[in-house]
């Protein structure tokens, strides 16, 4: 049972710093990525074929991939919002992300295509014995998981966050104030894209397989799912977010073991329902979700 | 209202979390005792959701015959853990992961699907547990599995052979072949072409195309365009409905030539596009063959009618009762010892058996037995691909599935 829950942990890890990467472009700086699941996948196969073709090590490699992340965001925002507003720019994301799902789906001789690409190195993977490997993997998404949200804290508290909460609340605002919107969006993505990059990456070394089925829709779902329960724009409480999401969905397969009369099937269908209900009641008693954004406050006494 | 407090949700949340992962161990008495856990990963949601419930209850079935029958190992029982694998690959690797560890399963059986099998296969290995497969691409098998990966099902390429057969039989002279951009398609769609050049006939045209698509107007009209006598179409459920949608609107005649889990999938197929835009698709499966012993007497435990064609449960069954088999050839439960247990109590040789029950009695008292199941005559190569296992031929005419023959790569 340990086992298991160090490996779900491990899970939360990754799917809590897609969900911050999601946070920061969306809750922070009001730029919606409905392209999440295609930028995902491109982190995860960029990490992966780095590593298989490139003969990079798992660093460079989870480098490489933030920064090609990095940049395919950085020019899905420039291309896009030079020419056009706000709302074509959420169509934007989600066209290029199903475009990135179909090249990994169908250019066989990159990616392989539906068979997908199997036996990913794992960082460190020969040194440390496989039966202490969980650990060290869980050891590793941890202490990113907290290097993303000191990063992601740090760069709220920043002059550059003001500037992301204004153009997230009016651009012409901002503009101006004299603040180059189209720069700092740009920015903003890319730097949403290097972190998708590292979960990506982090993906790839807990399944040590990947296709592209593994990056439906669903994955977006999951991410804003885990941003709103969390509140939009608090770092710490997109983990809790994320948490809460993986709680439910892997959590919920143990109703069985605690109520013998729910058949298999039952329970398959009564599952999504129970997944629906608690985040309608979240909604409902927390329609803030589980944390405030950051705000400076001074007392004056 | 009452003031939420950061501590307050902290609190709450905690204790919400705990129960569910209070919950296996309250049942921990119940998982340690003298039963032998079994994980059953099965799609009961997903694009092959239909078929989880029969092979479920062909699970259950086959564990409570052998249970009531006093069990394996100086009567220790088998414990099912059924869970749905919702068709998806991340959701396979985390079950194998709880079956291991949460459960301390050594044989993890069904896997319906090769994303869901690719994925747990490196789980399976690095653990040394078992893992029984109902998939078709021939990944699943090959490069080093250690012996620890087992496909209850036809390897792909085979399908390719039996369908490539019957068509040049059938006497179509050109056909156009169109496939789903999908790890166990793309076999059989090269094994088909290949031997329709090999025969000397012509293919007109020959196209992968992508799954979830709204329409496949522009697919349909670059292969059904060319008037081909006949369309071979490889894929799954959703994509043939849109599929043959538009070949009804576009007035295209080819025949056409597909797979039973796309132009039945338990009546759905029919269900979905009425019988007219149904009439005379001819459909191919790899079944069991229902005049085999084995497969009546697994028609008996289901309960079920002597004319009733199972496609997966049957596997179910089979994987079943081989665990139980090996681990009673080799006086453990531990996957390292029975695994190796496997090919002597499928393929022989010793006396031909098609009962679980009568098998685990001739195993105690040490006579050596060749197993015949109700999925097939399961027998395996060393790398674990299954062989014997033929595919049925359907012909739909009036709404009805005609069944025209069986057969055999």
């Amino acid at each position: 049972m340990i086992s298991f829950l160090i490996l779900i942990s491990t899970v939360v890890c990754f799917s809590a710093i897609l969900a911050l990467a999601l946070n920061f472009q969306w809750g922070l700086g009001g730029m919606v990525n409905f392209g999440m699941a295609g930028l995902y996948a491109l982190g995860t196969y960029s990490c992966a074929l780095l590593m298989l073709k490139g003969g990079a090590n798992t660093f460079f490699a989870t480098l490489g991939a933030m920064a090609i992340v990095a940049a395919a965001c950085g020019v899905i925002a420039l291309v896009t919002l030079r020419v056009t507003e706000e709302d074509y720019f959420a169509i934007v994301t989600l066209g290029v992300g199903e475009m990135l799902r179909l090249v990994a789906l169908n250019e066989d001789w990159l990616t392989k295509g539906a068979l997908g690409l199997t036996g990913i190195p794992r960082p460190l993977g020969d040194v440390i014995a496989p039966e202490y490997y969980q650990y060290f993997l869980l050891g590793l998404s941890v202490a990113l998981l907290a290097g993303t949200v000191w990063f992601l804290n740090v760069i709220a508290r920043s002059p550059f966050g003001r500037i992301m909460r204004a153009l997230r609340e009016d651009d012409v605002v901002a503009a101006t104030l004299g603040k180059h919107v189209l720069w700092a969006r740009v920015r903003i993505f890319a730097i949403g894209g290097a972190i998708i990059g590292l979960a990506g990456s982090l993906h790839g070394f807990y399944y040590q397989y990947i296709d592209p089925t593994q990056f439906s829709n669903i994955v977006i779902a999951y991410a804003f799912m885990a941003v709103i329960a969390g509140g939009r724009g608090a770092h710490q409480g997109v983990i809790w977010g994320a948490a809460v999401v993986m709680v439910l969905l892997e959590g919920s397969r143990f109703m069985k073991d605690l109520i013998p009369v729910l058949d298999s099937d039952q329970l398959a269908a009564i599952r999504i329902i129970i997944i629906g209900i608690g985040l309608i009641l979240l909604l409902v008693f927390r329609p803030q979700g589980f944390m405030r954004e950051y705000r400076l406050q001074v007392n004056f006494k | 209202m009452k003031k939420l407090t950061r501590r307050k949700v902290l609190k709450r949340l905690g204790a919400a979390a705990a129960l569910p992962i209070a919950a296996p161990f309250l049942n921990l008495a119940h998982a340690q005792g003298a039963s032998i856990p079994i994980g059953v990963a099965l799609p009961f949601t997903g694009n092959a959701g239909a078929y989880g419930p029969d092979m479920a209850e062909a699970a259950k079935r086959t564990a409570a015959k052998i249970n009531s029958a006093g069990g394996i190992l100086g009567g220790r029982k088998l414990e099912l853990f059924i869970e749905d694998s919702e068709s998806s690959a991340s959701v396979a690797a985390n079950l194998s992961q709880k079956f291991i560890n949460v459960h301390k399963c050594q044989a993890l059986v069904g896997y319906w699907g090769t994303p869901e099998g690719m994925s747990s296969r490196p789980i399976a290995v690095q653990n040394k547990v078992v893992l029984m497969v109902s998939s078709a691409a021939n990944a699943i098998t090959e490069g080093d599995t250690q012996g620890y990966v087992w496909r209850f099902q036809m390897k792909a390429t085979d399908w390719g052979i039996v369908i490539g057969r019957a068509v040049q039989r059938l006497g179509f002279k050109n056909i156009g072949i169109m496939g789903l951009q999908n790890a166990f398609v793309l076999p059989i769609m090269k094994t088909v072409e290949d031997q329709m050049k090999t025969a000397g006939r012509t293919v007109t045209g020959s196209l992968i195309y992508n799954p979830e698509q709204p329409s496949y107007r522009a697919e349909v009209e670059r292969i059904f365009g060319k008037k081909p006598e006949a369309v071979c179409c490889f894929g799954l459920l959703p994509d043939f409905v849109s599929i043959m949608k538009e070949v009804y609107r576009g007035g295209f005649d080819s025949k056409v030539i597909a797979l039973s889990i796309m132009a039945d999938a338990e009546g759905k197929f029919i269900e979905a596009v009425g019988p007219q835009v149904a009439e005379g698709i001819r459909h191919f499966q790899p079944m069991p063959d229902t005049s085999a012993p084995g497969y009546k007497k697994f028609l008996k435990l289901m309960g079920a009618p002597d004319d009733r064609v199972y496609l997966f449960p049957p596997n179910t069954h089979d994987q079943i009762a081989v665990v139980a088999m090996a681990m009673e050839k080799a006086k453990s439960p531990m996957a390292v010892d029975w695994s190796k247990q496997i090919i002597p109590v499928c393929n022989g040789p010793g006396q031909n058996i098609d009962d679980v029950v009568d098998a685990l009695k001739l195993i105690r008292a040490g006579k050596p037995v060749n197993f015949s199941g109700a999925g097939s005559t399961c027998d395996f190569t060393p790398n674990g691909d299954q062989l014997g296992r033929g595919m049925g031929h359907w012909i739909i005419q009036g709404g009805k599935n005609v069944f025209v023959e069986y057969a055999k790569p």
